[in-house]
């Protein structure tokens, strides 16, 4: 038995959508089956008849064991470092956020605003969002570099925009099974089970993108090629399992057409946005990708391309994703 | 998990994205004021940026209607840099679009509306038991089925866009996937299994066909008890249930209705313009006043902040719409109470006035005689409407009503993919121009309006459902819908007003809710208590 409290501040509940997607275990399962005590969350019926305001803060005060202190959204410091921008319960939701993560065994931060900012955090910054622990790769967010739960452990980051529900589900079943101690954090504090691997790692175009094939065109054209070198795609530059579990059982954006926009990375969303930088691959001198992928240096990366493109048999010039 | 335990009940201090604060007079609610308690700044964040930025950026403002943001960002793109539009792209737009509100239809019904009845203070109705042994949070048989198996329209959407919530794949001049033809199968065989296990078999227990042959509420009446398996459906207990605890009798709104309309047709929409939006939809856009019906014209719609922590007052087309905050506890003292602006509609003779959207407002404009042969024509609600009059339990059949609508017309269009024709059309990356893109997301009409100047955003202004129905009061006072909605309910258990989340809920607005009662006379608060949301 494990309790859980999760609480929204600037966020979009896409990560609590994506959550009620859950199978192996549903959200329900983890309840019914697995003994998540669920003392609060802003979008699930449970428990909060009369209690309920006590238990906010007995959890805050410690007066109530909380196990997983479950933060989605940023923490919003705005207007001013008052945090009014973001109201709950009368008080600026960053001074609930400072009394949970005191109290909490373990504290995780769901999606990208959590971890690092996200969305809201996109230049201009408009309400002064930051994550729990980093904003965007900087490290402090607003528990700070140091910040440890009771359990000792740093604030759990599982980004993306929004999380795969395994991704919670998983590490949720691991803390409530006493696996807690199993799960290995890599440098930006992602649990590495998932995080290792790349969103390239398992995408149907990778044949394309070992001989340098590009997708030319969105649509029909993404029937066959690689999404890295025209249409900004960083699946070889991004952390994520997304082609190794898929998304609602059946696929991924790579595998769509659609090209990876890095959400697992905390500078998501990439390049501020900024003119010519959306779905469009960022080059040198025309022709050159800016970025290589992780690990490589230009050098390397063009003897390999130029290798590879009088490589690449026939096929790998022709529609594959056939009808 | 005990069944006392109700998400509607004195909740203390709590308070969450959005508040309610109602006066009750001898147990009657005579005053409502809505409050959003979060203000997040997409709007300034987008000035300055890609003109593409809002495929990205605006699907990340609801969780729950990502996709309904991602086809109008699209369409407003495409009408500012006219594109051509292959039909296998609007077939694909439109089923995504479709599967998005029927993964929210029973979401919303289980998760969020139906686990109201559970609450002790209808113990001593005549379907207590039944609704308690269904609709019970986690663990009724009806909320477990139905909850787990909302997802499975997601999986459509996924196989097209590779992921739901939050896929960006549709681009001016088209949809970056390309289906395959074990896509379509697959995606038809996920619909038939959602509609074997819970649409049909749980939910109408009767085909989809067989409930669409209700044309009026009499019908439904006579369907209610045609048969054993609809007799015991999920929607039949509703039904019973809601007229048994009177939800037809309160929550009524501002009883005049807006839709933007969704869906296109393929021959109809090659060159989306906003000119042509209306007469190429599916499902139409429109208003009805509570009188007329008047045709839908973005230029009428306007957006006041005179109550809204902007700064400034007045209302502006948003075209020239602009978002500018304040510190709340400022604002608070100019008179200025929420971060929701109040969308307001201008009716010829009746000026800028609240507009209840959703599903109610979809299926009244549905209902409008001059349907084209390719539009949804659909006489029930009209019937219902002049039977029941609007109501939390007119708002919500409506709702239902539209899983089984919508079920056919996805099925329709997968049925109509050519899959050897193209799905994009390269477009021309014009710099400047301005365009309007709308839909409807599940809980109502939600439109873009982009502005590009230099080949960036010069400005960007978005209305979302949960505004046009929770905004609040305008420059002339007047209450936005929600507001409305609550004045003149009966609150019989003062410590205990689930009467009022049954409104709230009704509307399945985009915010966690609180409501605070206040007694009219002392001004002494009598409750406060959550009123859970999607997003």
């Amino acid at each position: 038995m494990a309790t859980l409290l999760w609480l929204q501040g600037g966020a979009c509940s896409g990560n609590t959508m994506s959550f009620l997607n859950a199978e192996e275990p549903s959200a329900i399962d983890l309840v019914t089956d697995f003994g998540i005590d669920v003392l609060w969350h802003p979008s699930l019926g449970m428990e909060l008849g009369e209690q309920a305001q006590k238990i906010l803060w007995d959890c805050a005060n410690g007066n109530r064991p909380l196990d997983i202190f479950v933060m989605e959204g940023t923490v919003m410091l705005g207007p001013k470092g008052t945090g009014r921008y973001d109201m709950f319960a009368e008080r600026p939701m960053k001074d609930w956020v400072t009394d949970l993560a005191k109290q909490a065994q373990i504290v995780v931060a769901l999606g990208d605003c959590a971890c690092w900012g996200g969305i809201p955090a996109t230049e201009p910054n408009p309400t002064d969002s930051v994550g729990l622990q980093y904003l965007k790769r900087q490290r402090g967010g607003f528990l700070g570099p140091d910040f440890r739960s009771k359990m000792g452990l740093p604030v759990i980051n599982i980004p993306g925009c929004p999380i795969h529900p395994d991704w919670v589900t998983q590490i949720l079943v691991a803390i409530a099974s006493g696996r807690a101690g199993d799960i290995a954090l890599d440098e930006l504090q992602r649990p590495q089970t998932f995080f290792k691997s790349f969103t390239q790692t398992g995408c149907t175009r990778v044949q394309f993108f070992e001989y340098k094939q590009s997708t030319t065109e969105f649509g029909q054209g993404t029937r066959t090629g690689c999404l890295f070198y025209e249409f900004g795609c960083r699946g070889p530059v991004t952390r994520s399992p997304c082609n190794r579990i898929l998304w609602n059982r059946q696929s991924s954006k790579t595998r769509a057409g659609m090209p990876c926009t890095g959400c697992t990375e905390p500078e998501f969303p990439f390049f501020d946005l900024k003119p010519g930088t959306v779905f469009k691959t960022q080059k040198i001198s025309g022709s050159i990708p800016k970025e290589v992928p992780t690990g490589t240096d230009h050098v390397t990366y063009m003897a390999h391309a130029a290798a590879a493109r009088v490589a690449a048999p026939q096929w790998s010039k022709e529609d594959m994703f056939v009808v | 998990m005990a069944v006392q335990n109700m998400k509607i009940s004195p909740l203390g201090r709590v308070e969450g994205d959005l508040d309610l604060r109602v006066t009750i007079n001898d147990g009657v609610v005579t005053d409502a004021w809505t409050e959003a308690a979060m203000f997040r700044g997409f709007e300034i964040i987008l000035k300055g940026k890609d003109p593409q930025a809002g495929l990205i950026m605006t699907p990340r403002i609801c969780g729950i209607c990502g996709g309904s943001h991602l086809y109008k960002s699209a369409y407003a793109l495409d009408t500012a840099w006219k594109t051509t539009m292959p039909h296998n792209a609007t077939l694909v737009r439109n089923i995504a679009q479709g599967c998005e509100t029927l993964l929210s239809i029973p979401r919303w019904f289980y998760a969020l509306f139906a686990i109201d009845f559970v609450n002790k203070n209808y113990a001593k109705a005549a379907g207590y038991e039944e609704i308690v042994r269904r609709f019970a949070p986690f663990v009724g048989t009806g909320y477990e089925t139905g909850v787990t198996w909302s997802s499975k329209p997601a999986e459509v959407y996924a196989i097209l866009g590779g992921q739901w919530p939050h896929s960006s794949f549709m681009i001016p001049g088209g949809v970056m996937s390309a289906p395959t033809l074990a896509d379509v199968t697959r995606s038809i065989a996920i619909l038939d299994w959602w509609a074997d296990a819970w649409l049909e078999k749980q939910f109408l227990g009767c085909s989809v066909d067989r409930w669409l042959e209700n044309k009026t509420w009499q019908d439904i009446l006579a369907w209610m008890d045609e048969n054993e398996s609809q007799h015991n459906s999920d929607m039949a207990v509703f039904i019973r249930f809601a007229l048994e605890i009177g939800l037809d009798k309160y929550g009524r709104g501002p009883g005049a209705f807006l839709a933007t309309g969704t869906f296109f047709d393929p021959a109809l929409y090659t060159n989306p313009t906003i000119e042509g939006r209306n007469a190429a939809l599916i499902t139409r856009s429109g208003i009805y006043d509570g009188q007329n019906y008047h045709d839908f014209d973005q230029a009428n719609v306007r957006e006041d902040h005179t109550h809204s922590f902007f700064r400034g007052e007045g209302s502006l087309h948003p075209f020239e719409g602009v978002t500018d905050p304040l510190d709340p506890e400022e604002a608070r003292k100019q008179g200025k109470y929420t971060w929701a602006k109040a969308p307001r509609y201008n009716v010829s003779g009746k000026g800028n006035i609240p507009m209840e959207v959703g599903p109610l407002a979809r299926q009244i404009i549905a209902g409008r005689s001059d349907a084209a042969a390719h539009q949804d024509y659909d006489p029930l609600f009209v019937d219902v409407l002049k039977e029941l009059g609007p109501s939390i339990f007119t708002r919500s059949l409506a709702r239902l009503h539209e899983a089984p609508k919508y079920f056919k017309l996805v099925k329709g269009w997968l049925a109509s993919l050519k899959l050897n024709d193209d799905f994009y059309t390269k477009p021309t990356e014009y710099t400047e121009g301005k365009g309007f893109g709308s839909t409807e997301a599940a809980r109502g009409a939600l439109s873009d309006w982009i502005v590009l100047k230099d080949g960036k955003i010069e400005n960007y202004q978005v209305i979302t459902p949960t505004a046009w129905n929770i905004g609040p009061m305008d420059s002339s006072s007047t209450h936005g819908p929600m507001e409305q909605s609550f004045i003149g309910t009966t609150i019989k258990d003062m410590h205990d007003p689930v009467e009022l989340g049954h409104v709230a809920r009704s509307f399945d607005s985009c915010l966690v809710c609180t409501v605070h009662a206040y007694d009219g006379k002392t001004g002494k608060e009598l409750s406060k208590f959550q009123v859970n949301n999607m997003c």
